[in-house]
């Protein structure tokens, strides 16, 4: 076990459910979903058209400088909002600017960033249509013709990682890095490897963010063929579940040492105690009945932060509504924690599967769930699917038993991910 | 204090411009023989830049041996399995039902997007005036077909990959652009030096040889633009450089554990000793011109190996063949091994292979290890005439014949991440543990 403890200073997040963890969070109590209608592009005529939108989604909002707007896209922008608001609360950027001028050089080498990103989409290679269209087929004239139709930051706006440049950019941070580019795992991963990097020395503090706005067409109608959407809710460990639903946001952490905390008088909201991740080597799509790599994902969690199954005190299950997602993740529930489980919800259903940002936004939402001392019922459950028995997870609100949430997260490629966070 | 685990490199897999495995690789990267050419994957003759480093005579189906796999694959995905193989065959040991799930992958991995063939039919039925019509997508082919989606997903490579192989630990897939393969092989250091992994398939790939990759390219200026030399347009530190050339392929390394690599007998290559990670935090495709950065990611790479930088014999450059990257490069390079920087030699295997972009790094970190392994450093081709803002001791003409200690690999992309990998010859090692046991 490390001895370096890693506490969490600030949190963000933005989705459909709300733009901050505690507005969002107080949707799920309270029973509230903001899944509706894609208002994107037109659905008539779609098999499905339901998902969890930014109403009245407005760039400028999530980040101010119009100049960057050319630059990035839509999932950019969510991230760095949340991200922004995260690195605000914290008064990382204040207490640094209070500093003398070594000293602020060595506080940016010291905060790192860790981005889990959705990593690309359909819509920007979009922007190669009229092009295509013009050309009609010649390369030769698609080449000749490039410059004059192409935006020139083409390749830009596409970088998967721009959200990590670009907080590096605004903030000067210029610590230990990465993007995360591993599907619904992402954003769980970029906590653990940000989480390692303040344990290993290499870090004294750390920005976490997920990222994704899958909400697109082809997107949409890709996870349909495939037999992944819900047709009207979704409705985790429900015996009528028939699908996911997307959404889109971003949430983010704020991780720093005990001693970075310590030294500027940061609140501390919690802790990142430990995390754990596996892959279950059945390809793309497919995933074991038995839950097994979950389950061995929450065993490397406890592992890594030192406790056992009985000091959970809840658990934020994946619940993303897929048949065999939900029963395979209920397996694995019951293999770790036996008849002694903690109370269980999911919170997908209120807001939509936020892919590679699900697992660090609903971290945020563990650490409001700890702080209140309410485990939200799963208000779209009505009724537990005999594949799913034995986890207590109710529409109605339950307590939690311990001060410590396990937060689960599953991906393509079989991947599994598990957080362990506590309060303060 | 128990001493910090230590991380062998035991396997390596090669798929690049200049030979599809390590032996004619690394002759080719000794002596400098460009893999330049004219692009021949598609009619590239209408763009402003058509060469390219491509991957060469590379037998899909000999190298997989599986019709259905290729299916759900794309160009770069192909040369990863391909290069994965040679590494765990050239490690002589590969997952089992037994130890799968100590087994981890980390990859560096290139840009989602479609295939080209997708993207123009899904035009030619959805987008016929230029804009995309989406009722008509739900009668499109490519946009309806599984497989092409599973093509263009981001977690396709690594999830063909711990299928394949039956890798059953940690994975891991990291983007941050031309750093993307260093920072994978980064991860996989950490990884087993915490005990999260005891073996790890590490590597990058990556193929951006197609009219969008090409094009993406082009419209920033970035590629040179030399059309009638493809074998000398990647020139890296001479003062006519002018841009990159953009290759493609895919290298990957066997990692383990020290003490479980020696114990099995294993072939060790050399310790992957230390990572180094830093952001430039100064615009999203300029490089900082007094190296602030790259300083930051070399130092704390020293600092991961235990090493200082006289202790490091040969730097293998991220190099582009930019100009503001080997400027920028070289300030950093002077500012952390000064004052003794004309002890160290140095060189660019982009001179030879083009830059690899994600899969860059991972194959250079592998040119390192074979360094280290021959006691011979590779040339930096093409170099005529020094930038005089470069002046580092290169290593030009010939292979430089000398024992490396330690080697160096850096890798900075777009976005402004920096990584930077610091390996040891195994002997070296060997001798520090011994010193630490008594």
């Amino acid at each position: 076990m490390s001895a370096t403890r890693v506490v969490i200073t600030a949190t963000g997040a933005v989705c459909s459910g709300g733009k901050t963890p505690g507005d969002i969070f107080a949707a799920v109590r309270d029973g509230k979903s903001s899944i509706a209608p894609i208002q994107q592009w037109d659905t008539t005529g779609w098999p499905t058209t339901l998902a969890g939108e930014i109403a009245g989604f407005n760039a400028r909002e999530m980040v101010e400088d119009r100049k960057l707007h050319k630059l990035i896209r839509r999932t950019d922008l969510l991230g760095l909002y949340a991200a922004g608001k995260a690195i605000d609360a914290a008064g990382l950027a204040a207490h640094r600017d209070a500093l003398a001028a070594d000293a602020a050089a060595t506080f940016n080498d010291r905060t790192g960033v860790y981005v889990g990103s959705g990593s690309g989409n359909f819509e920007n290679q979009y922007d190669y249509f009229p092009l295509l269209a013009a050309a009609g087929g010649s390369l030769q004239t698609f080449g000749s013709e490039l410059a004059n139709t192409v935006n020139p930051m083409w390749l830009l706006r596409s970088l998967p990682n721009n959200v990590l440049g670009h907080i590096g950019i605004k903030y000067g941070l210029k610590g230990s890095n990465a993007c995360i580019t591993s599907h619904s795992c992402s954003g769980s991963l970029a906590v653990i490897e940000g989480m390692e990097a303040l344990r290993n020395g290499e870090a004294d503090r750390i920005v976490a963010v997920g990222h994704d706005a899958p909400i697109e067409p082809q997107m949409v109608l890709y996870y349909h063929r495939l037999g992944l959407i819900a047709t009207a809710a979704l409705r985790p460990f429900d015996v009528a579940r028939d699908g996911s639903v997307f959404g889109e946001g971003a949430g983010a952490l704020v991780m720093e040492t005990e001693a970075s905390a310590a030294a500027r008088n940061a609140m501390v909201l919690g802790e990142v105690l430990g995390g754990g991740e596996v892959s279950e080597a059945t390809g793309l799509l497919a995933i074991r009945d038995d839950g097994d790599g979950l389950a061995r994902a929450v065993v490397a969690a406890l592992d890594n932060a030192g406790i056992g199954p009985a000091d959970v005190g809840m658990i934020v299950a994946h619940g993303n509504g897929t048949r065999a997602s939900d029963a395979s993740e209920a397996a694995a529930i019951r293999t770790v924690f036996g008849g002694d489980a903690p109370p269980v919800t999911a919170f997908k259903w209120s807001f939509g599967h936020l892919i590679a940002a699900a697992g660090i936004l609903e971290t945020t939402l563990a650490l409001e769930a700890l702080a209140q001392g309410v485990v939200p019922g799963v208000a779209a459950l009505n009724e537990l699917d005999p594949e799913c028995a034995g986890i207590p997870v109710s529409p109605r609100p339950q307590v939690p038993r311990s001060k410590v949430a396990l937060i689960l997260c599953r991906g393509f490629g079989g991947t599994d991910a598990a957080l362990l966070v506590s309060a303060a | 204090m128990m001493p910090r685990k230590r991380v062998a490199i035991t396997g390596l897999g090669l798929v690049t411009p200049v030979g599809n495995d390590v032996a004619t690789t690394w002759d080719a990267v000794l002596h400098g023989r460009s893999g330049g050419a004219a692009i021949s994957v598609f009619d590239a003759s209408g763009f402003p830049v058509h060469i390219a480093a491509e991957v060469k005579n590379f037998d899909a189906a000999g190298a997989l041996g599986d019709r259905k796999l290729i299916k759900l694959t794309n160009r770069s995905h192909r040369f990863a399995l391909a290069a994965a193989e040679q590494a765990l065959q050239d490690a002589g040991i590969r997952p089992t039902d037994a130890d799968a799930t100590r087994w981890g992958l980390t990859v560096g991995a290139g840009m989602m997007g479609v295939d080209f063939a997708d993207l123009a039919g899904t035009q030619r039925h959805s987008a016929a005036d230029g804009e995309l019509h989406s009722d008509l997508l739900l009668t499109d082919g490519p946009a309806n077909d599984p497989v092409a989606f599973c093509r263009s997903n981001c977690a396709a490579g690594l999830s063909l990959l711990t299928r394949r192989f039956g890798i059953r630990g940690y994975t891991s897939a990291v983007h941050t652009a031309c750093a993307s393969g260093g920072q994978a092989l980064g991860t996989a250091l950490k990884l087993i030096r915490r005990g999260g992994a005891d073996r790890v398939l590490a590597g990058g790939y990556d193929s951006m040889i197609s009219p969008v990759g090409i094009s993406g390219f082009c419209l920033l200026s970035a590629l040179s633009p030399d059309n009638a030399t493809p074998q000398r347009a990647s020139r890296p530190f001479d003062v006519s450089r002018n841009g990159f050339l953009l290759g493609e392929g895919a290298g990957f390394l066997v990692l383990e554990e020290w003490q479980a690599a020696r114990k099995r007998g294993a072939h060790i290559y050399a310790e992957l000793a230390g990572d180094g990670n830093s952001l430039s935090s100064y615009r999203i495709t300029d490089s900082p011109p007094d190296g602030d950065g790259p300083i930051q990611a070399m130092r704390q790479a020293l600092w991961s190996a235990g090493a200082a930088p006289a202790d490091i014999d040969y730097l293998n450059a991220h190099g582009t063949s930019t100009g503001m990257n080997d400027r920028s490069e070289s300030a950093a390079v002077k500012a952390v091994f000064a004052p003794d920087v004309q002890r160290l030699s140095v060189s660019s295997t982009k001179s030879t292979m083009g830059h690899l972009i994600a899969a860059a790094g991972a194959v250079e970190v592998a040119v390192c290890a074979l360094a280290i392994r021959d006691g011979l450093m590779p040339i930096n081709a093409n170099l005529r005439e020094v930038d005089p803002d470069c002046d580092l001791n290169f290593v030009r003409d010939a292979p430089r014949r000398q024992r490396v200690r330690m080697a160096m690999s850096n890798s900075f992309g777009f976005g402004g991440s920096n990584s930077c990998i610091v390996l040891r010859h195994p002997d070296e090692t060997d001798a520090a543990i011994r010193g630490e046991a008594t």
